[in-house]
């Protein structure tokens, strides 16, 4: 529920004034559509009342009738009004919050970025965001409006009719009304979680299903795994069952309310008309305005069944909004300087465990490169190449141990000032969707043309691009339609765009034949002579490029 | 149907009540009020109830054919022969909330057009058998609803589609940007990211705004039918009660009880109208995805042979012969030559990329169907009966990892009982997984992530150790792997085929190939 209302608080703090003009709004169309009905119930009444008594020709028709008019008119305009106000403001506050989403999904630690499942994510920034635009529109503004359209209500009917039938009328609703939600949300709880549990674990099963299926065929497992999938969707069903049970309970519960309500103002307004204390038209406004009154409370049923969805999306959403904070640089940017030229890269007995882990991956690592300087890190799989390349460029933090930059202790530098010195190219770097341009202009937003080419002719990508229809090329997903070493190169000469002063690379060459990686690897140093690089690899061709080699064990 | 009976209820609450409203004008006093009072709430808690049922009835429908269709899609996907229709996360996407989407086209659109057949037209009835002038009214401003809710129904079709294209597109730049978020790290480009992601979000908002104010506008003139009808019937009623209207009525001038039950017959003459114009987007999202379902399941796909589920191991020594094989890939037919695979032999497939070398391994284990030729295994034929028996004395080694969402022991030994430790020791993966963070519970990435790709593949070769096979099909085995762990993986294969396994390797690697009994080079034609 806290995390329901701090979103709510942030579209109103985001879009205060249309969400107040909404409100204003859909007050009026409850209160227009009791008034119509309850209005048209009195006129039609008073005047059978006059047409029995033959005073037909006094009776003023005119004004009633023109308010029923005007209140049918208001009452449509004034909905269309309310819905596009509201609904824009929240899509707006929505919009935005999507972004902040993203943000704090890119500020996550590495460790938290490298373990995010996609379709994860993007649950979280579509499906939960949108579940969320029924905080505004189906939880407080629709709860908020009825009960002030129940009190106005009740002011008018206690002043035009009777305290009694504005007591019976307003009494039922609100009470009625209230217990059904809260009984509803409490039992609906359970069930929208479990279901919605459900629902992940058949998508994620699925998804397993589909991947690796023929894995599971072979190994006889693919009949498991289809069990598998179906009893997840088995469990769901079973508690979307339970949920629509209880949602048509709260549908019964609400319109037993209504009938009452209207019921018992009948009985209450006849049996006073007969005793003469009220007038008989004032009897059936009475019955009418609580015929409309269950305006006010048809929308919670939705709202009550959407409650538990809309609580756990909101709890997502507001954790994920807050990832656990970077080890944040001690320096601020305006306060950052650093030497003009660069003294390369040192590192003191550098000590890291993956977390959990019993044995260390790097135990007491020491190393220098200058700049100009090419070191290559040799080892085999596992033996902590990968790692120590993510220590390097903070990705990751150290257990013990020294890294300098320029003569700066890493920690200390401010993530902008860090990245444009110091650049490190994954083993699993991924192109994007877009034209080769702006691939490129990622690394180097005011990138020009003959910039571009330059870069492109260091990586020996230039011919190649050009056969392909030149730097406007556009790639599909993750850069799909380049050949694997075409999109290796080009991840490349991104990294060379940025003009680090200590680039690292992590199997700079892997995908390309030998001749072409020796090009490649050639280009790399011409185009950055002064750059400290270390490269983490395993071929020759890497290896002869350096100017010395370290060994992991 | 309930639903319709419940609304023809009101009716005769509408009878009730005028009846004891005109009493008490008329000073008769007919019913006491207690009466009339009981009687409506009875009704209406009758309406109530049959209410209740009839959308319960509604939404069994709706579950039967959404888990139903469920169940379907995860049988075809899954024993689907060749590559998948489409991505994993869009299948998944369409057999999760995509079906669920023709739950209100069921539980809304059905009864609500249900009871526009219906309940209009006994109200029109009522109307004209009491004031043909109130009748009128309806009958005129009725029909005009469809009539205008069809042109909406054009601008919303084109609105909507256009919404669902801009979803597309958020969607696959989420998808495309969130796989990037290392590289966006690096390069210090969040700041553009984010501005890019916003822009794209505010084009959604706008499409969906589109969206909304035509569906607000269409209940809004809906609306304003109904209210301008209501608002009609009332004025007339309150002027021929008066005696200034001397038409339209067969009593003049009309009576109280008249009058009081057109009022109220009045707005639910409109209601189902308006019900099922609030339900329209609920029939044009169900029909597009009843459209996209019609799609996949009628692309004539093959099912590979067999279940793919656990059974008996096929008797007879595990050797292997083909005759005139020939796979087809598309409009690509691959002809394979004949040969014969004894038990224990250790082989590998080799020639240039695309030339057949995984389908040759996928043939044998019964998930690619030859058009011609014949396959035996073991002494039998290669068929729907044999295919699982046969499976289960296979083991394959794949050429890109996948984990399923379950403890690495699990994806080892798939719920066996015996301990993996001997399968990690023999594909030399102690140590990795000693280092992770959890152990044999750790749960990996869907492609290894936590591994690097040398373990993941050497975890796979785990899972074949664990299921002690008599025939092992690894393809590409070796590929991206740097020499001293790919000499590791040979070390691996090799060591379960000197268990006695035959081995067949589909391979572009020449030392890997070099250490096999025989070399089979597929050629094109």
């Amino acid at each position: 529920m806290r995390a329901l209302w701090s979103i709510f608080r942030m579209i109103v703090a985001d879009q205060r004034q249309a969400m107040l003009r909404g409100a204003v709004l859909s007050l009026t169309v409850l209160l227009a559509g009791a008034a119509l009905l309850g209005l048209s119930g009195w006129f039609i009444t008073a005047a059978a009342a006059a047409g029995l008594a033959g005073v037909g020709a006094v009776f003023d028709v005119f004004r009633p009738s023109a308010m029923v008019r005007f209140l049918a008119l208001g009452r449509t305009a004034a909905r269309y009004g309310e819905r596009v106000l509201t609904h824009d403001a929240t899509l707006r506050t929505l919009a935005a919050l999507r972004v902040r989403l993203l943000g704090a999904y890119a500020a996550a630690p590495y460790d938290r970025l490298i373990r995010l499942r996609g379709a994860q994510v993007l649950n979280r920034i579509t499906a939960d965001v949108d579940a969320l635009d029924g905080v505004s529109l189906r939880l407080v503004l629709p709860v908020g409006a009825g009960l002030a359209a129940q009190a106005v209500a009740f002011a008018a009917l206690w002043w035009l009719v009777d305290l009694r039938v504005a007591l019976w009328i307003c009494g039922s609703f609100t009470i009625g009304a209230g217990l059904a939600l809260i009984l509803t949300v409490r039992a609906a709880d359970a069930p929208s979680r479990r279901a919605e549990r459900a629902a992940q674990a058949f998508r994620s099963r699925f998804v397993d299903l589909i991947r690796a299926r023929t894995d599971l065929a072979i190994h006889g497992q693919l009949v498991v795994q289809q069990n598998a999938a179906l009893a997840a969707d088995q469990q769901r069903r079973l508690q979307s069952a339970r949920l629509d049970r209880i949602e048509r309970l709260a549908g019964l519960a609400l319109n037993v309310v209504a009938t009452l309500a209207a019921g018992g103002a009948l009985w209450i307004g006849m049996t006073l008309a007969q005793a003469g204390s009220i007038g008989a038209p004032f009897a059936a406004l009475g019955f009418f305005a609580a015929l409309a009154l269950a305006e006010t409370i048809a929308p919670l049923r939705r709202t009550a069944a959407d409650l538990g969805r809309m609580t756990e999306a909101a709890g997502r959403v507001k954790r994920d909004l807050h990832p656990l904070p970077q080890s944040a640089a001690r320096i601020s940017d305006e306060d950052f300087s650093t030497a003009e030229t660069s003294t390369g890269l040192h590192v003191q007995a550098l000590c890291y465990h993956r977390p959990g882990a019993s044995l260390p991956v790097l135990d007491g690592i020491d190393l220098a490169v200058a700049p100009g300087e090419i070191l290559a890190v040799t080892g085999q799989s596992g033996s902590g190449k990968s790692t120590l390349l993510l220590l390097l460029a903070r990705l990751i933090a150290p257990d013990s141990g020294n890294i300098f930059v320029n003569k700066l202790a890493l920690a200390d530098w401010p993530e902008s000032q860090l990245r444009a010195n110091l650049m490190l190219v994954p083993q699993r770097a991924v192109l994007m969707a877009g034209t080769i341009h702006d691939n490129l202009a990622l690394a180097r937003p005011d990138l020009d043309h003959a910039t571009a080419q330059a870069v492109l002719k260091a990586v020996a990508l230039d011919q190649v691009i050009e056969a392909r229809g030149g730097l406007n090329t556009r790639l599909g997903d993750g850069g799909s339609g380049l050949s694997g070493g075409e999109a290796r190169r080009l991840v490349l000469a991104r990294a060379l765009l940025r003009n680090p002063a200590v680039l690292l690379l992590d199997e700079p060459t892997e995908g390309l034949d030998e001749a072409t990686a020796k090009r490649v690897l050639t280009g790399i140093r011409a185009y950055l002579p002064d750059a400290a690089i270390i490269t983490a690899s395993h071929r020759p061709a890497e290896t002869d490029w350096a100017d010395r080699v370290l060994h992991l064990a | 149907m309930l639903s319709v009976l419940g609304a023809l209820i009101w009716p005769l609450q509408a009878v009730l009540v005028a009846f004891g409203v005109s009493g008490l004008l008329q000073g008769q006093d007919i019913w006491k009020s207690g009466t009339v009072a009981a009687g409506f709430i009875l009704l209406g808690l009758l309406r109530a109830v049959l209410g209740y049922a009839a959308e319960g009835q509604l939404f069994q429908a709706a579950d039967g054919i959404v888990s139903a269709t469920r169940a379907r899609m995860v049988l075809r996907e899954s024993l689907r022969a060749g590559p998948a229709s489409q991505g994993a996360g869009g299948l998944a996407a369409l057999a999760g909330e995509k079906l669920e989407m023709i739950v209100p086209y069921v539980t809304r659109y059905a009864p609500a057009q249900a009871r526009v057949m219906v309940v209009p037209l006994v109200i029109l009835a009522l109307a004209f058998s009491m004031s043909w002038a109130v009748g009128l009214v309806l009958l005129i401003s009725g029909p005009l609803i469809p009539v205008f809710m069809a042109l909406v129904g054009f601008a919303a079709k084109a609105a909507s589609e256009r919404q669902m294209a801009e979803i597309g597109t958020l969607n696959d730049l989420l998808v495309d940007r969130l796989a990037a978020l290392v590289d966006i790290r690096l390069l210090d480009a969040g700041d553009a990211l984010i501005t890019g992601f916003a822009g794209a979000a505010e084009r959604l908002r706008a499409q969906t705004m589109a969206v909304l104010r035509v569906a607000f506008l269409s209940s809004t003139v809906l609306e304003l039918f109904a209210a301008i009808g209501v608002a009609m019937v009332a004025v007339y009623c309150g002027f021929a009660l008066l005696g200034a209207l001397e038409f339209g009525a067969y009593s003049t001038p009309l009576t109280p009880f008249e009058a009081i039950f057109l009022l109220l017959l009045a707005p639910e003459f409109y209601q189902p109208l308006r019900d099922l114009s609030t339900a329209w987007h609920d029939k044009a999202s169900a029909l597009a995805v009843a459209a996209e379902i019609e799609a996949l399941e009628s692309d004539g796909a093959d099912a590979i042979l067999g279940t793919g589920g656990h059974s008996g191991a096929l008797t007879g020594p595990a050797q292997i012969a083909g005759r005139g094989l020939v796979v087809q890939r598309g409009a690509q037919a691959i002809a394979y030559p004949d040969f014969d695979i004894a038990p224990g032999e250790t082989l590998a497939i080799m020639g240039p990329s695309g030339v057949g070398k995984t389908s040759f391994l996928l043939m044998l284990a019964g998930l690619e169907t030859p058009r011609e030729g014949a396959l035996t295994v073991a002494g039998h034929p290669l068929d729907a009966q044999t295919v699982d028996g046969w499976r289960a004395r296979l083991a394959w080694v794949p050429q890109t990892p996948h984990f399923l969402n379950a403890s690495l022991r699990h994806n080892i030994s798939f719920g066996g009982d015996a301990p993996v430790d001997d399968a990690l020791a023999a594909a030399a993966v102690s140590d990795v997984v000693a280092r992770l963070p959890q152990g044999l519970n750790t749960r990996l990435g869907e492609t290894g992530g936590g591994l690097s790709g040398g373990e993941a593949r050497r975890v796979t070769l785990a899972r074949a150790f664990y299921a002690a096979p008599d025939v092992l099909l690894a393809d590409e085995p070796t590929a991206d792997l740097d020499d001293e762990t790919a000499a590791l993986v040979a070390e691996g294969l090799l060591a379960l085929a000197a268990k006695g396994a035959a081995l067949i390797v589909a391979t572009h690697d020449p030392a890997l190939a070099a250490r096999m009994d025989r070399v089979i080079r597929l050629r094109g034609h």
